[in-house]
């Protein structure tokens, strides 16, 4: 088995930790199937939890792995970055136009119309799933849309499903006031 | 050659390269038609704008579909680095496509290997995986937007989405200090044009311009208004510009095609990138060098 250590330069970026290694070979193999590139490592002393083997993982595609595994019934524990600190940033900042609200999460931002709840228009990110997203919400009601995490496959997926969420809620407490 | 490198949100669009037609409205390659929207094909329609306004030949584009599962940007991967010297393109510029830190690192030593080391701009996630994987530096221009800024000056970050709290909320107010930041941690390409309420133009980590009028605030709302800064970027450098004068006429004439857009949060990529030849013809001077003082 590879250790994650040994060749650092060549590792992608996030690890998914499991309580078997059962688990942990199954995760591998469903993933494998699905098409992703990824392999079994010992995960590293200060991120392990569970059993001692894990599977490596490009960090990017955190939101179609855990769809895949989901879906499939794979249980797992975490799936965490190598390095840096493990959680996703979940912060929001709003800036209102006038017409319009953008509400901005990590590199995402979402504006919708407040008249109507409409996305209007979504910004930032660069990941492929984005452009496909983009033309997806755009001109959808935030309340009849499918969240942008069960569509999309990357990070930057999760953070515009997190700009999307706060969108929501924003224009779902305007209707009611 | 300006090589422009990317993903369209379709499956059904093989890996295509080749000269692009833009009508105003659908980029044509190798006989199949794309959408200007978001995204790469933004960044290629305003490119195609700038090159056809000074003359130059149309930019090339190297296109594949994805909307997301990473396979076509793989294709796209393994093409640059089995073809980027026979290529050998003066301008290379990298956008949309999964990031893939072990690819990226293959495609700059592919760079390498052209007859000429073309100039290389990364903007999106292409510039995610060179920054995650310790590239940045064999990079000309990054093109970040604030937070994206953040993400560069953050050594424990390989994605945005895992940037510092503290880093992310200090947006806009410490823009020279992370530039400094990333380019001492290596994070950074050798120029930075961090797009933005004001938009500075970065050298070796210091500030060297700063481009806030026309203010359009609206432009941070719409979906492309960054792609289309990379796009002119490239096509400026391309015809000979300096990278300095290509970055602040870039800047520009993205806020002048907002202002004659009369850009609101809902309009669309399209509609700006509608406006910029009348601003070319209104604002930049077809004379190469331009005076640095006539695009600030």
């Amino acid at each position: 088995m590879r250790s994650v250590f040994k060749n650092k330069k060549d590792t992608e970026s996030g690890i998914i930790l499991f309580n078997s290694v059962e688990e942990a070979i199954a995760g591998e193999r469903i993933l494998k199937a699905s098409g992703y590139e990824v392999r079994l490592v010992a995960p590293p002393p200060e991120l392990r939890r569970g059993c001692d083997l894990a599977v490596e993982v490009n960090l990017v595609e955190k939101a179609g792995i855990e769809r895949c595994l989901r879906e499939r019934g794979a249980d797992y524990l975490d799936i965490l970055p190598l390095k840096g600190k493990g959680e996703l940033l979940n912060v929001v900042k709003v800036t209102d136009f006038g017409e319009a609200v953008m509400v901005k999460a990590g590199n995402m931002k979402l504006t919708f119309d407040k008249k109507s709840g409409t996305v209007v228009n979504i910004s930032g990110g660069g990941c492929p799933d984005i452009p496909f997203l983009h033309s997806e919400l755009l001109d959808r009601k935030l309340a009849d849309a499918e969240r942008p995490k069960e569509k999309g496959f990357t990070l930057c997926s999760l953070m515009l499903d997190r700009a999307f969420e706060e969108s929501l809620e924003i224009w779902r407490k305007q209707i009611k006031e | 050659m300006l090589l422009i490198c990317g993903t369209i949100p379709r499956e059904d669009f093989p890996l295509t390269v080749g000269p692009v037609f833009f009508d105003g409205k659908e980029l044509t390659l190798d006989g199949k038609t794309v959408s200007c929207i978001q995204g790469t094909a933004a960044l290629v329609g305003a490119a195609c704008e700038v090159a056809e306004f000074l003359g130059e030949e149309r930019p090339f584009a190297l296109l594949v579909g994805d909307r997301g599962t990473g396979r076509g940007s793989r294709f796209l991967y393994e093409h640059l680095i089995k073809n980027l010297p026979s290529l050998s393109p003066r301008v290379l510029v990298l956008h949309y496509m999964l990031p893939v830190m072990g690819l990226m690192k293959k495609v700059c030593q592919s760079a390498e290997q052209c007859e000429k080391r073309p100039v290389m701009i990364a903007d999106a996630a292409a510039m995610y995986a060179a920054k995650a994987a310790g590239l940045a530096p064999r990079f000309d221009i990054f093109t970040p937007d604030h937070s994206e800024m953040a993400f560069l000056a953050d050594p424990e970050a390989s994605h945005p989405a895992y940037v510092s709290r503290h880093l992310f909320e200090s947006d806009g107010a410490m823009i020279p200090e992370l530039a400094l930041a990333s380019f001492k941690q290596m994070g950074a390409a050798t120029m930075l044009v961090i797009k933005g309420a004001t938009d500075y133009i970065v050298e070796y980590g210091k500030v060297i311009g700063r481009i806030s009028e026309p203010d359009i605030p609206a432009l941070e709302a719409i979906g492309g208004t960054g792609d289309t800064i990379s796009g002119m970027l490239g096509a400026f450098i391309h015809a000979g510009f300096s990278l300095t004068d290509s970055a602040v006429l870039a800047a520009r004439v993205n806020r002048l095609a907002g202002q004659y857009s009369g850009a609101t949060p809902a309009t669309k990529i399209r509609e700006i990138i509608a406006a910029i030849p009348a601003v070319l013809r209104d604002h930049v001077p077809r004379q190469n060098p331009v005076p640095f003082d006539k695009i600030m």
